[in-house]
């Protein structure tokens, strides 16, 4: 009950600090329903760079999805069906991301691509090899579970039996029973491009997050509620992603481990 | 001379089939001999698909390697190569002085966090273990933890300024019942406020990794052991605790991980903060200077050692913990 009280109340105060129009200071019990509006957020929204950042973190996340996928899923497949000796291997290396985190990496980037290629740096995009990287450990293992869970081995000899060809297998018998497991995927690497702050912000990059930071300086409420407002959305994909993986029966460690 | 070739190739092809990752065959085997495709192609096949699926791993090893390996190891080079000649003269600036406080400051705070959030997390999976009542508490606790495992960062940051800053709605609220926040001395900013905020994420991520083995310990041990006349307390001690403890260690090392490297957080709550991943960002923005720089290498290098260490030693929990694990 505590615990749960000491997970709620954080959001609740910044509801309040957003969207009430009431100083902490003159605040109490006659006053609390006082000043109540969403104007803030609505301020907030009005913003165009609010819109550039969203739009840049969004086009990450497609990115960092998409070359996420092309690398993991033929890998998983493979080690899947295939070669269960490569099993092993992804998932020593897709651990590698715990132990380098953005801030450890962000200096070796900036030490190697900085001279080599410093052209590479100078786009927004050049964040969406590393956001891929980091969100290996979820995509991975979501791709993993999915695969084991519906024996893909014996659906693939089962089909291969049959007499289909291997397009036939991967497009018509492989690719529906994976879609669970691939927006799981998806989304959980889209909630960690969106709330990557470490490298964007040190490589001077305007994303969702670091525009939240800078814009929350210079209005306090509207960048709260704002806050508040990506806090919601985010946990609101977050929680449907599960509630998907559930449905699937699929027991999809979210933690990355 | 064909024939020799060819034994060579299945040769290689049964030792491939029985170790596939070391595909070192000769390179010209791979064209088919003039007189006998047929053969030479069945040899080819044979070998060509462990080969194949070795081969698949190249464009991500590619991918890794460039993106990931190549600045680390350069960082890591660098920092036992200060002035272009082996030393350790920058490993040993990083760990004294007014950084010595930052590794003691990471150090404690991710420890503590590892800790309180480890117990918190553990009795939370205790506690719902016995509860099949309310139908749908699983599932939602389940899921809620899923989403606040992830919540770190900047969002979260800002609520808790709005729950418990000098200026929060609780640090008034909590004022109003008599006890003085701000004049207790308590803040954000300190590593106190920080180890508070890092739970919010810390107590749900240990729940998703205890869990599993809290559904392990089956019912029907517990009623073994009072038949064989064993009390709770003993029941706890030897049957419960031997099991629970590898995953409750190997999460709690996640924690800790997970602690030592989170940034936007503690960046939000206090920037100028004496925490490991806050100086990394102070010395790499801050000094263009070589020997800073390298200063700058060798944080890196600690970091990275530290918790590779932490990673191993977790694993090697986590394969102990599978064995009677349910998911």
């Amino acid at each position: 009950m505590a615990l749960g009280l000491f997970f709620v109340v954080p959001q609740l105060a910044m509801a309040r600090f957003a969207f009430q129009n009431v100083p902490v200071a003159l605040l109490d019990r006659g006053r609390l329903l006082e000043g109540w509006s969403l104007d803030r957020l609505g301020q907030a929204l009005g913003e165009p760079a609010l819109w550039e950042a969203t739009r840049t973190s969004v086009v990450l996340a497609v990115l960092a999805i998409a070359l996420n996928l092309a690398l993991l899923l033929p890998l998983a497949v493979l080690a899947e069906i295939r070669a269960p000796h490569l099993r092993p291997v992804l998932t020593a290396i897709t651990l590698l991301p715990w132990v380098i985190p953005p801030i450890a990496l962000v200096v070796g980037v900036a030490a190697t691509f900085r001279a080599v290629a410093p052209w590479f740096l100078a786009s927004p995009l050049s964040l969406v090899p590393f956001y891929a990287l980091w969100a290996m450990p979820f995509t991975y293992r979501a791709l993993d579970a999915g695969l084991r869970s519906i024996h893909a081995r014996t659906l693939v000899e089962a089909a291969r039996s049959l007499g289909a060809s291997w397009p036939t297998v991967l497009l018509r018998v492989l690719a529906p029973n994976l879609s669970a497991s691939v927006v799981a995927a998806c989304g959980l690497t889209a909630a960690a491009v969106l709330g990557e702050f470490a490298f964007a912000s040190l490589l001077l990059k305007e994303t969702l997050p670091t525009y939240l930071v800078n814009y929350q300086r210079s209005a306090p409420q509207a960048g709260m509620a704002l806050a508040l407002a990506v806090m919601v959305l985010t946990a609101l994909a977050l929680g449907a992603v599960v509630q998907l993986l559930r449905r699937r029966g699929l027991g999809v460690s979210t933690t990355g481990i | 001379m064909t024939d020799l070739r060819l034994v060579t190739t299945t040769g290689s092809a049964s030792s491939l089939d029985a170790d596939p990752v070391g595909g070192s065959s000769p390179e010209g085997s791979r064209t088919p001999e003039p007189g006998r495709p047929g053969r030479a192609a069945r040899a080819r096949r044979r070998w060509a698909r462990p080969r194949g699926s070795t081969l698949a791993l190249l464009p991500f090893l590619a991918f890794v390697g460039v993106f990931l390996l190549w600045p680390t190891l350069t960082v890591v080079v660098q920092s036992v190569t200060p002035d272009g000649a082996v030393g350790t003269q920058a490993l040993m600036r990083a760990i004294s002085g007014p950084y010595r406080s930052a590794f003691q400051n990471s150090l404690t705070l991710a420890a503590a966090t590892a800790v309180l959030g480890g117990v918190l997390g553990l009795l939370l999976a205790l506690a719902v273990r016995g509860m099949s009542r309310p139908a749908w508490l699983r599932p939602a606790l389940d899921a809620w933890c899923s989403v606040a495992s992830q919540l770190g960062g900047v969002p979260l940051a800002f609520a808790f300024v709005a729950a418990l800053g000098t200026q929060g709605a609780l640090t008034k609220l909590l004022a109003a019942v008599g006890i003085d926040l701000v004049g207790s001395g308590f803040s954000l900013s300190t590593l106190t406020g920080l180890t508070v905020v890092y739970l919010y994420f810390q107590v749900p991520l240990m729940f998703l990794v205890v869990m599993p083995a809290v559904t392990g310990l089956r019912e029907s041990w517990r009623e073994a052991a009072t038949l064989m006349g064993a009390g709770p307390v003993r029941y706890w001690r030897t049957v419960a605790a031997p099991i629970l403890l590898p995953s409750t260690l190997g999460g709690m090392l996640l924690l800790f991980i997970n602690a030592f490297s989170a940034y936007a957080t503690a960046w939000v709550l206090n920037s100028s903060g004496q925490l490991v991943p806050l100086q990394i960002r102070f010395v790499l923005q801050g000094n263009v200077i070589t020997g800073e720089q390298d200063l700058g290498y060798a944080l890196v290098t600690w970091t990275v050692a530290l918790l590779l260490a932490s990673l191993g030693l977790m694993s090697l929990l986590q394969r102990r913990a599978a064995r009677w694990s349910r998911g």
